[in-house]
């Protein structure tokens, strides 16, 4: 039967670039634990034309109207939260904002909005730099696991209190894995060469992980914590009437409704 | 132009038809205009059009549907971009750029024209539409009848052969109304443009449209001239419902034709229609109120008293000073320069139940006070509110609408409903002073009606004090006792309805440009007066 447009879902195609950039864009995360040579840099420049790549890539396929229109709105309303946390101590109310949009509106969708909000949010915090390519991705996959996530657990509908834990158990992980990555992508160039936490160059993987993890937990859990509790805080507080909101709209989009063109009969019921 | 064949139309989730068998053609150049209560279709029929119904919202349509040739039911709604040029109610809704230029260019952008085609066209349409002073104003700065220019311009750019338009000036004052109709009437004329349009104020647009399409509440539908429409509909302006009262031979469309059917009943002196109203003790009391918003002087040493059992209907442009007014008098503004008293109290030290069943205000979109997902959480909550008992505010309300359903979402439903689930929320606390903000935007004659007996019940038989700030001069000469006039932050006319009304003749009622120089501003006056006069004939 024919119906309206569906929401945006992943080509073939476009899942393969996807998976071939995600692969990039994890390589130059995890370079400090197995490259050996001099040319550090060819790692920030494939992830930035990897980012180019996938947003190309989604951006020519057949994205609808109305799922470009929800992701220009909830974009804009996200790229409008996150200065409202200025960053500091990781206060950043965008997170939950992702998670619950992508919960609603699935992983390909939840994909795309990660993506499109950390790029048009950067533009207002003045976060455009080497990182923005690293921080785009990390958004995009947090918005694909939120939007991942079972909506049935043994044949029923997980809604309700169920579902804030759910979600609640993503916000805590997404903050934690966000503040990894970003310490991964910083941490071979910010502390010079000298100090007892500094990344090795060609140095044994057991010991940069060594040092890499005692980095991340000196620096970055007084940013992690944080962005981890006002995230969970703001899903507990706002997803209920959140949720109903979007799933409204959700409903009242239409997506996959049946049309059907019937040559000119009486079809009065 | 457009040829609809046998069309009908459901939509999912909903067994109800729609359309039944609708055939019509509407030929190029023609101006035809869609009446039909809220929720008989009025919008689907304009967006059956550009396909947008079914390919957008689903739905099973039999029949065929063509626009200069092109079937709606094979192509999609993009395909038809260029062919159809469409307009929403609110204007601000749809635009998506920030100045008038960049906003005439937009549509033309996604459609991959010429950079030199663009500019021309620009040029073009700020002409046509008088917008080139206007060009690089930021379009939130416009007036609201600039605004719908903007989105009138921004659709014509394209240059479609059909322009289709919902409710286009129902949130204008009348003469930014006038001003958009005009033009519009002026393309049809000048560039053979066809256009459809639905609106619910008939009174304003029913002397330019060339035929009409009258939608019934059972998907019955009629298209015809509009002398004939009119003849039957229960849909009708106010000089229509006049004409059939007066039992004259035909109905007209302008204030011209029945004004010279009627010259044999205006010989009789004029009466005193009104009688005088007894008001009781002063509820609100204004003194030398200013209000500033940067640069801008929104109210210059208002001073004025709103008194218990009475409705005091406040006018003016978009932009005069009414909405300032009223959200001084409900307490917004902390930082107003003057005094404000209701019931002796400072507005902004009310709090709690106390301000609840002080004052009642019902903002500009009514639905900014729903915040519960159904009907009946709505209401639950109200009694909550209010120290009710439970059930009272959803008895209140099934006295306005008795169909309402408890558990629908309150923003599904129809405007009229949506107003009395407001109403039934704000009155069963009885405030002493009710202050609506444009209170009849987009609500059908039966809607108003309602609203009118509302309030008259409120104000009279509870002697509570009622404001409204319109830019309806029928609901005004319907409800009103008085009239406060401002223009620019200055109250420039303060009096009975009938001074004010009659003073001039741009916010005149229909009834009252019929009749002048007697003083009647509506039907129900006119019949009275008559009957007076003719009365006293026979004595004499």
């Amino acid at each position: 039967m024919k119906t309206t447009t569906g929401i945006y879902q992943l080509s073939l195609q476009s899942k393969i670039v996807l998976t071939i950039s995600s692969l990039v864009a994890l390589a130059g995360f995890l370079w400090p634990f197995f490259y050996v040579g001099n040319l550090h840099w060819i790692f920030v420049v494939a992830i930035a034309a990897s980012a180019f790549l996938l947003i190309s890539e989604v951006g020519i396929g057949s994205i609808d109207a109305k799922s470009i229109a929800l992701l220009g709105v909830m974009s804009a309303f996200i790229t409008l939260l996150r200065p409202l946390g200025a960053g500091a101590a990781g206060l950043e109310p965008i997170w939950f904002a992702l998670i619950i949009a992508a919960r609603v509106f699935g992983p390909s969708w939840g994909f795309l909005l990660g993506i499109t909000s950390m790029a048009t949010s950067a533009l207002l915090t003045g976060g455009v730099g080497p990182w923005l390519p690293y921080q785009v991705f990390a958004a995009g996959w947090i918005g694909l696991l939120a939007g991942s996530l079972p909506q049935r657990f043994a044949g029923k509908l997980i809604r309700g209190a169920a579902e804030k834990v759910l979600l609640i158990v993503v916000g805590i992980f997404a903050s934690f894995a966000f503040g990894i990555l970003m310490d991964l992508q910083f941490w071979p160039w910010v502390l010079g060469s000298s100090t007892q936490l500094s990344y090795i160059p060609g140095g044994a993987l057991s010991e940069n992980l060594t040092r890499f993890t005692t980095f991340h937990f000196a620096s970055s859990m007084a940013w992690d914590i944080p962005r981890a509790i006002l995230t969970s805080v703001l899903i507990a507080a706002t997803a209920t009437p959140f949720l109903r909101a979007l799933r409204r709209t959700y409903f009242k989009a239409a997506f996959l409704t049946p049309i059907e063109f019937k040559s000119a009969v009486h079809i009065k019921n | 132009m457009i040829t609809f064949n046998s069309v009908s139309l459901i939509y999912p989730h909903s067994l109800r038809t729609v359309f039944d068998n609708l055939t019509f053609t509407i030929d190029e150049g023609e101006m035809v205009l869609v009446i039909g209560a809220t929720g008989s279709g009025k919008s689907s029929l304009l967006r059956l059009i550009n396909g947008l119904v079914p390919h957008h919202t689903g739905g099973i349509l039999a029949g065929d549907i063509s626009v200069d040739g092109i079937s709606t039911s094979l192509t999609k709604p993009g395909g038809l971009a260029h062919l159809i040029g469409i307009v929403g109610q609110n204007p601000a809704h749809g635009f998506v750029t920030d100045t008038v230029e960049e906003e005439l260019v937009f549509g033309m952008e996604a459609l991959n024209f010429a950079p030199d085609v663009m500019r021309k066209r620009v040029e073009e349409i700020l002409d046509l539409l008088s917008l080139a002073h206007l060009r690089s104003r930021s379009i939130s700065t416009l007036s609201g009848g600039e605004q719908q220019r903007v989105a009138i311009g921004s659709a014509l750019v394209m240059h479609p052969k059909v322009l289709v338009l919902d409710e286009p000036t129902s949130a204008l004052d009348p003469i930014a109304a006038e001003e958009v109709l005009s033009i519009l009437h002026r393309l049809v004329h000048d560039l053979g443009l066809t256009v459809v349009i639905s609106e619910h104020k008939l009174e304003r647009v029913i002397g330019f449209a060339d035929r009409i399409i009258a939608i019934s509440a059972d998907g019955k539908t009629e298209i015809d001239i509009p002398e004939e429409i009119l003849k039957k509909s229960a849909i009708a302006p106010p000089i229509v419902h006049l004409a059939r009262a007066l039992n004259l031979d035909s109905v007209g469309t302008s204030v011209r034709e029945v004004r010279r059917m009627t010259n044999h009943l205006r010989d009789f002196a004029p009466l005193i229609s009104q009688p005088e109203r007894v008001c009781g003790e002063t509820i609100v009391a204004i003194n030398k109120l200013n209000h500033v918003y940067g640069e801008k002087v929104a109210l210059r040493e208002i001073s004025l008293e709103f008194k218990s059992g009475e409705i005091t209907a406040v006018m003016g442009r978009n932009g005069a000073g009414k909405s300032t007014l009223f959200k001084s008098i409900v307490g917004f503004h902390k930082s107003t320069n003057g005094q404000i008293k209701v019931l002796g109290t400072d507005p902004t030290q009310l709090h709690g139940r106390k301000r609840l069943s002080t004052i009642g205000y019902i903002p500009q979109e009514p639905s900014d006070l729903l915040i519960h997902p159904s009907v009946a959480k709505e209401c639950a909550a109200s009694d909550r509110d209010n120290g009710l008992e439970d059930g009272s505010t959803f008895a209140f309300l099934i006295r306005l609408t008795p169909t309402v359903n408890p558990e629908a979402h309150p923003r599904d439903l129809s405007e009229g409903q949506r107003l009395s689930l407001v109403l039934a929320l704000i009155l069963c606390s009885a405030p002493d002073v009710l202050i609506m903000d444009e209170p009849t935007r987009g609500l059908d004659y039966q809607a108003k009606s309602l609203l009118v007996d509302t309030l008259v019940s409120y104000a009279r038989n509870l002697g509570k004090c009622v404001l409204i700030a319109t830019h309806d001069v029928e609901l005004v000469a319907e409800v009103a006792d008085r009239v406060v006039f401002l223009a620019d932050g200055d109250v420039v006319a303060d009096g009975p309805t009938l001074d004010v009304l009659l003073s001039s003749p741009a916010f005149a009622p229909q009834v009252a440009k019929v009749m002048s120089p007697a003083p009647w501003l509506t039907v129900k006056d006119a019949l009275r007066g008559i009957a007076q006069a003719t009365g006293k004939d026979s004595n004499g």
